[in-house]
C-alpha cells in the first residue's frame, strides 16, 4: 500500500538536517547514511550520499531522474556471483 | 472492416469491445468513450457511419495515449528507471521480475523459456 498523502514523502529526519546544513555551506563531502527508507527530495540533487547496503557504505550521487525514489533502492543489498559451476566447484571452493 | 486510429482494424464486434483492439484502450476506457460520444455500447462496428468513426478517433486521441504515444511513454519510462540504476532499473536489465515475485520457480514470463542446468537437482529433488 502506498503511503498516505496527508502525511508527505518520508525524509529522515538527520539526513534532512545535513542536507540543509550542506545547502548553507556550500558543497562538502559524502553524507554517509543508514536511512535506506528516506525518500528523495529535489533538494537532494546534486549531493552524493554514502548509503548502507547492510555491509558497507555505496556511493549513490543523486540526479534529478532520482527524486521520488528511496535512497535504499540505489544501494543493492544482495550480490549475485552467478551459481557455482559443479567442476570448479569441486576444485576450488570459494 | 473499418479503420481507427493508424493500424486498428475491429471487426464486427460490439463497439465497446471492438474499441479494445486499440492498444491502450480497455474496457473501461472504452464504455467511457461511447458514453461521452453518446454512442450504443452494442453497436456493430461494421454499423458506425464515417463521422461516427472520426468522432471516436478524435475523442480518443485528445483525451488518451493510445498506440504509438503510449509505447513510447512506458519505454522512456523503463529507460529512466535502467539509467538511475535504481533496484527496478537493475531488474529491468537483468530481464528479472520487477515486482519482488519468486524466481525460484516460476517467473517465465520474464525469463524465457528454460534453461536447463546440468547436475542441478529437481524441484522433486530438493525436498
Amino acid at each position: 500500500m502506498s503511503r498516505s498523502v496527508k502525511k508527505g514523502p518520508y525524509v529522515d529526519a538527520n539526513v534532512a538536517k545535513k542536507v540543509a546544513a550542506m545547502a548553507k555551506s556550500g558543497k562538502k563531502d559524502a553524507i554517509k547514511t543508514w536511512a535506506r527508507a528516506c525518500t528523495v527530495t529535489p533538494d537532494f540533487v546534486g549531493i552524493t550520499f554514502m548509503v548502507h547496503n547492510g555491509r558497507t557504505h555505496l556511493r549513490v550521487h543523486i540526479t534529478e531522474d532520482m527524486v521520488g525514489h528511496k535512497l535504499g533502492e540505489f544501494a543493492p543489498t544482495r550480490i549475485f556471483r552467478g551459481h557455482t559451476n559443479k567442476k570448479e566447484a569441486g576444485k576450488a571452493p570459494e | 472492416m473499418p479503420r481507427l486510429i493508424g493500424v486498428d482494424i475491429p471487426a464486427n464486434k460490439r463497439l465497446e469491445i471492438a474499441l479494445t483492439y486499440v492498444y491502450g484502450v480497455g474496457r473501461a476506457t472504452a464504455t467511457k468513450v461511447c458514453d461521452a460520444l453518446g454512442l450504443d455500447r452494442g453497436l456493430r462496428a461494421r454499423d458506425l457511419n464515417e463521422d461516427q468513426l472520426t468522432a471516436i478517433a478524435n475523442y480518443v486521441q485528445k483525451n488518451y495515449p493510445v498506440e504509438g504515444q503510449l509505447r513510447r511513454q512506458v519505454t522512456s519510462a523503463i529507460n529512466r528507471l535502467r539509467e538511475i540504476g535504481c533496484y527496478r532499473g537493475l531488474r529491468h536489465r537483468r530481464g528479472l521480475p520487477v515486482r519482488g515475485q519468486r524466481t525460484r520457480t516460476n517467473s517465465r514470463t520474464r525469463k524465457g523459456p528454460r534453461k536447463t542446468v546440468a547436475g542441478k537437482k529437481s524441484v522433486k529433488g530438493m525436498k
